[in-house]
């Protein structure tokens, strides 16, 4: 398998799609001649022309409106929308049209459309370039909502995502663009709703998700040096939740702590441990934990941004309040 | 081959006088929309060469874009600017080439600086700016008729053109700059945003046509009497206080009255000095040179100025000529 | 338009200040002292520094991610702008914010913006305000031809006139938002040209000029102040730097750039200035070398000064 980062899989996971779908478009600020600005885009307006790889205005609502009136006109949308914080800008035409479409119209239509976007702290781009809103998106009945944290789930989820004939948001971890590893090449999917074992264990579960995956990887490498063998399960999809893999991963090592970038406060931990507490409340010897950001806007500087982004040291110190 | 140029200005009509006085709105979807009807007239008149002026917005592509014609249409070929240079720039090559008349799409702004290249090539100037005494409020197509018309040599030039005077402004020795309707002294040292709107910042007014029922500077002395275009004098205005006053429409929706220390004619090739320096001398409506301190400037009449289409008398002699018509009998 | 000499100074001092401030802060980026985005102001300066001259503290702004030229042209503090950009404690905005999110509202300064087109808005509810409260306030909202194209723009610009609010639109006319060239953007060549469809005047200004900028916004403000409803005012210019540092700018031709450093607002004032006698080469050492004492200062304030403490984090959510 070849290794590439997590854009080039993005960037692969276009092309591979394109070359197979002519239906498919890719919309959004800078993303033709500028090639995207984390350059996930890149070399699709030389590949596949203008037609098919539109550079728009700055106007969110209508990059996510028409796609999403295309997309019920019998297109496949892949949109841009640089950085989740935008979404404000663009909020109706996602929640209230794509999102809502179908039910609304007793199951007539389909909006097969897919809308990337990156997210998270790290890079001090300050509080309107940084959040992570993957909650919101979960509490919106009729979106799927797709969180990677290695290249070639990104680049199979990806594929998978613009197959699915509904509207899917798909975030983007900022911090995990330059982030190497092996990807399967050619077509392949990664089916929604199936959560990845990212590294067993027997004492503790860990579900974390995007770039807190590898943070929850180097806090269990740690533990394991202390003789706490903790399981990281990432579900990759947040809707539909694989609700079952992260019970199965419970029933084993009977203790949870969850891990996200966005604020703990109705974040989607939460949601993750109330299944948990009504689902396989027998099998926990410990209270569920969360290790999440405070309930505050991402800060610009250096010190308090890092203070925001949840540690491995906290996730340790989490993970050995539940073993006690 | 009869050839028609077409130098549309796509910044006319969007200065500071919609701001400052009640300058109208003049997009350019609107400029289109009166070229293509231009074009349809030129055709109606039989050329077959068209060359325009490249420009940013592309006003002559779009309008091309709605059109069906046989006719030759090019883009004159030049390292466009964005600016006034383009407007000058493609009236010298038009003349160059030969073309039978250049149309022009703006105010008295765009008509100055294409005057100033296009030699003796006839210019039919539509207006489309904002003080507009030198361009005609006229109907696209009938321009596009009159233009063909002198173009193709089928009315000829001395019974459907007539030479301007112009007014040409001298610093130290030098021709600087030329005004086609008038230039007014202000006292000011910076060309700033253009346009004059503060009547008390102005000296001395120049005028080498005049009407009572015209709008701007030149109004002042319309007030006072009437100078058509080609008559071989100017008015001159010492503007001051306390003396006898004249109310004028200066802009759009300005009516302003000033006080008049002095009036007098000028021949042609008489020079007027300007009684003021450091000053800034706005030309036909919009500031154009500055005048430093200690500098000698005047400003003399020319009966050399810009060939200008009449469309009247154009359109009277195809008329008389039966160019539109065979032979009808009126009963 | 009169302007004192104490004026005509005042502004060639505020272009330079600004042109210093963000030659310092590329510097400082690149030696990886500023973190995070930073948009700078290199080639505009004329807009800001125009428009603010006939303003007061009572006025307010909004601005937008390129905001450090609209913050000095205010009034804002350098010291406390650098500080902020090295994110420390002492910063406009304790370093919450950072370059994107400055703001005085003792100076009426409704911050730098980090979403575009989020301005606007803002805006006319600040004209609201003074409209409201009877103060005599006017609010100017700077905003980029990108952001001419977001519907937040144009519902504030309706909602201006219907309400006939004290609210001046100066568009900042740079031909790019990043990599989209404004002919690719827009149908209109003139973003003025869109004030039509509001019922206000729109007009365009030489923004390299800043006495243009200065007479036409003068008018608007004016206007504005005597409750004659909001105008806009589009100032073409060009920024001479990357839409943010690092950018390396592939999508436009090195000969345009050339062109409009030709048109520099800062030697074109001096230029006329010292024509007038108003500046000589010995005034203008003495203002250049007084400014880069002022950024000296600055930075070494900014330099000094602590980080917040990790305590501060989660407050100044809520009041
Ligand atoms: C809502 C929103 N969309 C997109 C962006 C990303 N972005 C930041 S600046 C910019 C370009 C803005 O262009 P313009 O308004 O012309 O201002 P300029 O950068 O030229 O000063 C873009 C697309 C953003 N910050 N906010
Ligand atoms: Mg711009």
């Amino acid at each position: 398998m070849p290794n590439m980062n997590f854009a080039q899989a993005l960037n692969d996971a276009h092309k591979v799609e394109m070359e197979r779908d002519a239906n498919i478009y890719v919309a959004g600020e800078d993303v033709g001649v500028y090639g995207g600005i984390f350059g996930v885009t890149a070399g699709l307006l030389d590949q596949f022309g203008d037609k098919r790889v539109k550079d728009t205005p700055i106007t969110e609502s209508a990059i996510v409106g028409t796609a999403v009136g295309a997309a019920t006109a019998g297109l496949r949308p892949v949109i841009e929308l640089m950085f989740v914080d935008f979404i404000g800008v663009a909020l109706d035409q996602l929640y209230n049209q794509a999102a809502k479409m179908k039910y609304m119209f007793g199951g007539k239509a389909k909006i097969p459309m897919v809308l990337r976007m990156t997210c998270g702290a790290g890079i001090g781009a300050a509080a309107q370039h940084s959040q992570c809103l993957e909650a919101m998106f979960m509490h919106l009945p009729g979106l799927k909502v797709v969180m990677p944290s290695t290249p070639n789930d990104a680049k199979g989820l990806l594929i998978e995502a613009i197959r699915d004939d509904n509207p899917v948001v798909f975030l983007e971890h900022k911090m995990l663009y330059a982030l190497e590893g092996e990807v399967a090449e050619g077509d392949f999917t990664i089916p929604f709703g199936q959560a990845d074992i990212k590294r067993e264990g027997q004492d503790v579960t860990i579900v974390a998700t995007a770039n807190m995956v590898h943070t929850a990887l180097s806090a269990a490498e740690k533990l394991a040096a202390d003789g706490i063998s903790a399981e990281v399960v990432d579900p990759r999809t947040l809707y539909p939740l694989d609700e079952e893999g992260i019970i199965q991963s419970v029933k084993k090592t009977h203790r949870l702590v969850i891990v996200h970038e966005e604020v703990k406060f109705a974040g989607s931990g939460a949601e993750i441990a109330a299944i948990v507490a009504e689902k396989a409340f027998d099998y926990l010897d410990a209270p569920i934990l969360r290790v999440a950001a405070p309930f505050c806007p991402v800060p610009f500087s250096q010190p308090l941004e890092q203070a925001f982004i949840p540690s491995e040291e906290e996730i340790i110190d989490a993970v050995k309040k539940v073993m006690e | 081959m009869s050839s028609v140029g077409i130098i549309a200005n796509p910044a006319s009509g969007t200065d500071i006088r919609r701001l400052v006085a009640y300058g109208s709105v003049f997009n350019n979807q609107e400029k289109v929309r009166i070229v293509r009807r231009i074009l349809l007239g030129l055709e109606a008149a039989g050329v077959q060469q068209i060359s325009y002026m490249p420009d940013y917005y592309g006003i002559v592509e779009r309008a091309l874009d709605a059109l069906k014609t046989s006719m030759n249409i090019l883009p004159l070929v030049f390292n466009a600017k964005a600016d006034q240079r383009d407007s000058m720039r493609a009236a010298e090559i038009l003349a160059q080439n030969g073309a039978g008349c250049i149309i022009t799409l703006g105010g008295d702004g765009t008509n100055r600086v294409v005057a100033k290249g296009a030699c003796n090539t006839p210019i039919l100037p539509v207006s489309t700016g904002t003080n507009n005494v030198f361009p005609y409020m006229i109907e696209g197509t009938i321009a596009g008729l009159a233009a063909g018309l002198i173009a193709a040599g089928k009315v000829p030039q001395k019974e459907g053109t007539f030479t301007s005077t112009q007014l040409e402004v001298i610093v130290e020795q030098q021709l600087t700059d030329v005004a086609i309707v008038d230039a007014v002294v202000c006292d000011d040292i910076f060309i700033g945003s253009r346009a004059v709107w503060k009547m008390d910042k102005i000296k001395q007014v120049f005028l080498n046509r005049s009407s009572p029922a015209s709008i701007g500077f030149s109004s002042i002395g319309g007030m006072l009497r009437s100078i058509a275009p080609h008559e071989p004098f100017s008015m001159v205005l010492e503007l001051g206080q306390n003396g006898p006053t004249v109310t004028a429409p200066i802009a759009p929706g300005v009516v302003e009255t000033v006080s008049v220390k002095n009036v007098r004619m000028m021949a042609s090739g008489e020079e007027v000095a300007l009684t003021h320096s450091p000053c800034v001398v706005a030309l036909d409506g919009e500031r154009e040179v500055e005048i430093k301190r200690g500098q000698q400037a005047t400003i003399r009449l020319s009966t050399d100025g810009p060939l200008v289409v009449d469309v009247e008398q154009t359109m009277a002699y195809a008329m008389q000529k039966r160019i539109f018509a065979s032979d009808v009998n009126i009963n | 338009m009169d302007l004192t000499n104490e004026q005509l100074l005042d502004m060639y001092v505020t272009m330079n200040k600004i042109r210093t401030f963000e030659n310092r802060v590329a510097e400082l980026f690149a030696d990886g002292k500023i973190p995070g985005f930073v948009h700078l102001y290199v080639g505009e300066e004329a807009v800001a520094t125009g428009v603010c001259a006939s303003l007061t503290d009572q006025d307010y702004i909004t601005s937008t991610h390129r905001g450090h030229g609209h913050l000095i042209a205010k009034g804002g503090d350098i010291k406390l702008m650098m500080a902020e950009l090295f994110g420390k404690k002492t910063g406009y905005c304790k370093g919450k914010g950072g370059s994107m999110h400055i703001a005085d509202l003792n100076l009426g300064i409704m911050g730098a913006n980090g979403i575009v087109g989020g301005g606007p808005p803002l805006a006319s509810g600040a004209a609201l305000a003074c409209q409201y409260l009877g103060n005599d306030g006017v609010a100017v909202c700077f905003f980029g031809d990108g952001a001419s194209n977001q519907g937040t723009t144009h519902e504030a610009m309706n909602l201006a006139t219907c309400w006939k609010l004290p609210v001046v639109f100066v568009n900042e006319n740079n031909m790019y938002g990043i990599s989209s060239c404004t002919l690719n953007s827009m149908c209109v060549p003139n973003i003025a040209d869109r004030a039509a469809a509001y019922d206000m005047p729109g007009v365009v200004v030489d923004g390299n000029d800043v006495i243009a900028v200065c007479e036409a916004a003068a008018e608007g403000i004016s206007r504005a102040r005597q409750g004659k409803g909001p105008s806009l005012i589009e100032c073409k210019t060009y920024r001479h730097r990357g839409h943010f540092e690092g950018d390396p700018c592939a999508y436009r031709e090195d000969s345009e750039l050339e062109e409009w450093k030709e048109k520099d607002p800062i030697p074109r004032l001096e230029q006329k200035l010292m024509e007038i006698e108003l500046l000589t080469d010995a005034k203008i050492n003495e203002i250049k070398s007084g400014l880069q004492k002022d950024m000296a200062d600055a930075e070494q304030f900014a330099e000094e000064s602590p980080f917040p403490d990790v305590s501060e984090l989660t407050e100044d959510v809520y009041t």
